[in-house]
């Protein structure tokens, strides 16, 4: 029986560990101002800046060309 | 009596989706537009605009269109060394000089470029796990040109908590500067009277020139994962390689001879390696507090020519009253220089393969701060203005100076000011 | 298989919850129908919790737009004696639909009609009204002297509006959006008194299966929805003439020659729902109507 209960205890944790949320609990994550791309103009603007006056591009997107502004 | 039925079927379609709200969408194109103006004081100006417009067909099918236009005016580093007589240097196109003055940053001034870019991006899903996305880029200047397309496939996992993507994305640029290509490590000719006549300049000045437009090809690739955490918490890792392929350097930049008295014998043009390899770890995380939302991500890249860089970036929204938000951001970016960079090249060393004295790849440091205000209006139409300062310092990544040129800038240090104005709808 | 009952806290509405083999279903009476919710999950939480959000959802629904209860906005324009009323966006697309609907039916579907009903009462007697009472009623009727406008509607004194010809089927894919929005990887099929809609198709692509009413026939349903127009109970009996409950808003008279049940199959339940109403205001055009159409569609005949 202990054994049991240890084993049901294992899975249960099992079960907790599990990242992420049910569907319906995504209500805050829906807002637009929480979408990993939110604001995607403002963070073009900044990939463009940042392309021409550093040594590193690229990351959150392409590093690729486009510009010879380098 | 023979009765002809119009087939409403598809105007009564329309109109539901309309009346469900939800595809409201599915009528009409959604904006975003941005105007962007960036000043660094006595060196480059310049304004970006840029209009994106994305519209959805049906579930999840979307079609992204975006035009950007910027234009270029001022000055820019031209990579040779402050000195304390003034210089005199030729411009690009070879037609005319421009003198620097003593104790001053050595800027060619005739920068001026008009870009113009266009890029449209598809994404459907391909069935309940899967997503494909595809788009095309095509970009125009005066000296240079890019096209460019991109392919990537999501899966979803766990009920859609991850989200694993597999993109790459081809680029093929050509690069035909103002006045050819000059010659990598030639010595820029400069008519100091030397010249009997115009055609005798021009012929020296065609030596160090190649007129055919030159390739740079790229190829990335990007493997990301995106995991829900909590109804609050969402992440992000990418782990992204690029290969860069052709003519790489920078056709206006010059590097400086400089003998022991800190003087400049010569002026040359900089020469980089035909290929980089560049890798980065990105991650980034975005926590919604019960008024407020942090983005904070980080970057931490290295490539072949010894570029390693580190990013923090940091945006906390504070989410007011009636839809208006306040949004403090900062942003430290950390640079080690590339194997060749030196800040100019000293008589007593045997001239390298490659050098360059740009200090953009060299070892600096950079700051970013910067506050921005927007509010959504009834209608649902976003308005935004954004004001930052960017300010980059330059260090030395170890090269004793000659002591006349400790008087001198030679890592002096760019600031800039970013006023950015939203608008969406 | 009897399912055990539940009370939603928040309408105080009644449902009832029972296990499938390989879905749950929800069940409650609300819009004067038999509603049901089937889920396919074996998750008695997600069932429980979609059973609520539902409820609520038809809840609202009723409250807001049922010509029977007084304050609504149903009331408020009914009410106006042809003084504009300012409304909300949903108030307004709703209208503007019924606006939609009355242009593609040519006249035919029109929200202003109910008031018919003061004429004709389809208990199944032979109680036929006089054209006189008839021709009283006709001057409030017709969908082209309603003003609708960005923010307000403006409905002639003594007229008056009523969403119920389209409010089931609305509630129908309002409760799909919901279910979307909640269960996107889940299929649920909403069924409000027979208007039917299947978020998205079942995992092993099996279809639901839907019965119609008073008759044998099963439509398998993979996904889209089914509306029903026309009604085997509705109706008056005159010296043989069987008179529809579906009248003409031109004539005031029920409909000849129209058959008794009219099913349609499309994307959308509110789109069904348009499409059978008037194929069956279309008479013994009907089925060339229904031909017309890019849908699949089932017709029974009172002869049946």
């Amino acid at each position: 029986m202990r054994r049991l209960l240890f084993l049901f205890l294992l899975l249960n944790l099992g079960g907790c560990s599990q990242l992420g949320v049910h569907a319906w609990e995504r209500g805050t994550l829906a807002k637009d101002d929480m979408a990993l791309t939110a604001d995607a103009v403002d963070l073009s603007l900044d990939d463009h800046i940042y392309f021409s006056k550093e040594g590193t591009s690229g990351g959150r997107g392409f590093a690729g060309g486009g510009c010879g502004c380098n | 009596m023979q009765l002809n039925h119009k087939n409403i079927t598809q105007s009564l379609l329309g109109a539901s989706c309309t009346l469900l709200g939800s595809n409201v969408h599915a009528q009409k194109w959604d904006i975003d537009a941005a105007i962007l103006y960036y000043g660094e004081p006595d060196r480059v100006q310049a304004i970006e605009a840029i209009v994106s417009g994305t519209k959805e067909y049906s579930t999840d099918h979307s079609l992204s269109l975006k035009v950007v236009v910027d234009s270029l005016t001022g000055a820019s580093a031209n990579g040779a060394i402050e000195q304390a007589t003034p210089q005199t240097f030729t411009r690009p196109s070879g037609n005319g000089q421009y003198t620097v003055d003593a104790n001053t940053t050595p800027l060619d001034d005739t920068f001026r470029d008009t870009r113009v870019q266009l890029s449209a991006q598809w994404t459907q899903p391909l069935n309940r796990q899967w997503v494909y996305s595809g788009g095309a880029n095509v970009s125009r200047e005066y000296d240079y040109q890019s096209i460019a397309l991109n392919s990537s496939f999501s899966r979803y996992f766990n009920t859609k908590n991850t989200t694993l993507t597999l993109g790459a994305s081809l680029s093929f640029d050509s690069v035909d500067p103002v006045g050819g290509r000059p010659v990598a490590l030639s010595e820029m000719v400069v008519d100091s009277g030397q010249f009997n006549n115009e055609n005798d300049f021009d012929t020296a000045f065609n030596l160090t020139r190649d007129i055919d437009s030159e390739n740079r090809n790229t190829v990335d690739v990007i493997f990301g994962l995106t995991q829900v955490m909590s109804k609050r918490w969402i992440t992000q890792f990418n782990l992204s390689l690029s290969d860069v392929d052709g003519y790489l350097n920078d056709p206006y930049k010059l590097f400086s001879t400089v003998n022991n008295q800190g003087e400049a014998i010569s002026q040359r043009f900089e020469s980089r390696p035909d290929t980089r390899f560049k890798q980065a770890i990105f991650a980034q995380s975005k926590y919604h507090f019960s008024r407020s939302i942090l983005d904070a991500s980080i970057r931490i890249a290295d490539d072949d020519w010894d570029i390693s860089s580190q990013t923090l970036d940091i945006k906390y929204r504070f989410l007011l009253n009636n839809n208006h938000y306040i949004q403090p951001r900062f942003r430290y970016y950390q640079q080690d220089e590339a194997f060749f960079y030196q800040p100019f090249l000293s008589v007593n060393s045997t001239q390298p393969d490659y050098i360059s004295a740009d200090y953009r790849i060299g070892r600096l440091n950079a700051y970013t701060i910067g506050l921005k205000y927007g509010f959504k209006n009834k209608k649902g139409n976003d308005y935004a203005v954004r004001l930052e300062y960017y300010t980059q310092t330059p260090e030395n990544p170890g090269v004793i100076l000659p002591e006349p040129l400790t008087n001198e800038a030679v890592f002096p240090s760019v600031d800039a000011l970013i006023l950015q104005f939203n608008y969406s709808f | 298989m009897i399912g055990q009952k539940f009370v939603d806290p928040v309408s105080q509405q009644h449902y009832a919850l029972t296990q499938h083999d390989s879905f749950i279903s929800a069940s409650f009476y609300s819009m004067a129908s038999t509603c049901e919710v089937l889920i396919e999950t074996q998750d008695t939480f997600i069932a429980h919790t979609l059973a609520k959000i539902c409820l609520g959802e038809v809840d609202r629904i009723v409250q807001k737009f049922s010509r029977y209860l007084p304050g609504n906005v149903c009331h408020a324009i009914n009410n106006s004696q042809g003084r504009p009323v300012t409304l909300d966006d949903e108030s307004l697309r709703l209208l503007k639909f019924g606006q939609t609907c009355f242009d593609l039916s040519d006249g035919l579907m029109d929200l202003t009609s109910g008031i018919l009903r003061r004429a004709w009462y389809f208990d199944g007697s032979d109680n036929i009204p006089s054209q006189a009472q008839i021709d009283a009623l006709l001057p409030f009727i017709g969908w082209e002297k309603v003003t609708v406008n960005d923010n307000h509607v403006t409905l002639p004194h003594l007229m008056e509006l009523d969403f119920g010809s389209i409010g089931k089927e609305y509630a129908v894919s309002k409760l799909c959006e919901l279910s979307l929005r909640y269960l996107p990887d889940v299929s649920v099929l909403i069924n409000l008194g027979g208007d039917i809609q299947v978020t998205h198709p079942r995992r092993d692509a099996s279809p639901w299966l839907v019965g119609i009413e008073s008759s044998e026939e099963v439509i398998p349903l993979v996904r889209g929805a089914l509306a029903s127009s026309g009604d085997t109970k509705r109706f008056l009996l005159k010296d043989g003439v069987r008179y529809s409950h579906i009248i003409n808003t031109n004539t005031g008279w029920p409909v000849v020659d129209a058959p008794t049940l009219v099913t349609v199959h499309s994307s959308v339940c509110i789109q069904s729902g348009c499409i059978a109403t008037i194929a069956l205001l279309k008479g013994s055009q009907a089925i060339p109507f229904l031909e017309s159409q890019d849908v699949q569609y089932w017709v029974r005949d009172s002869e049946d």
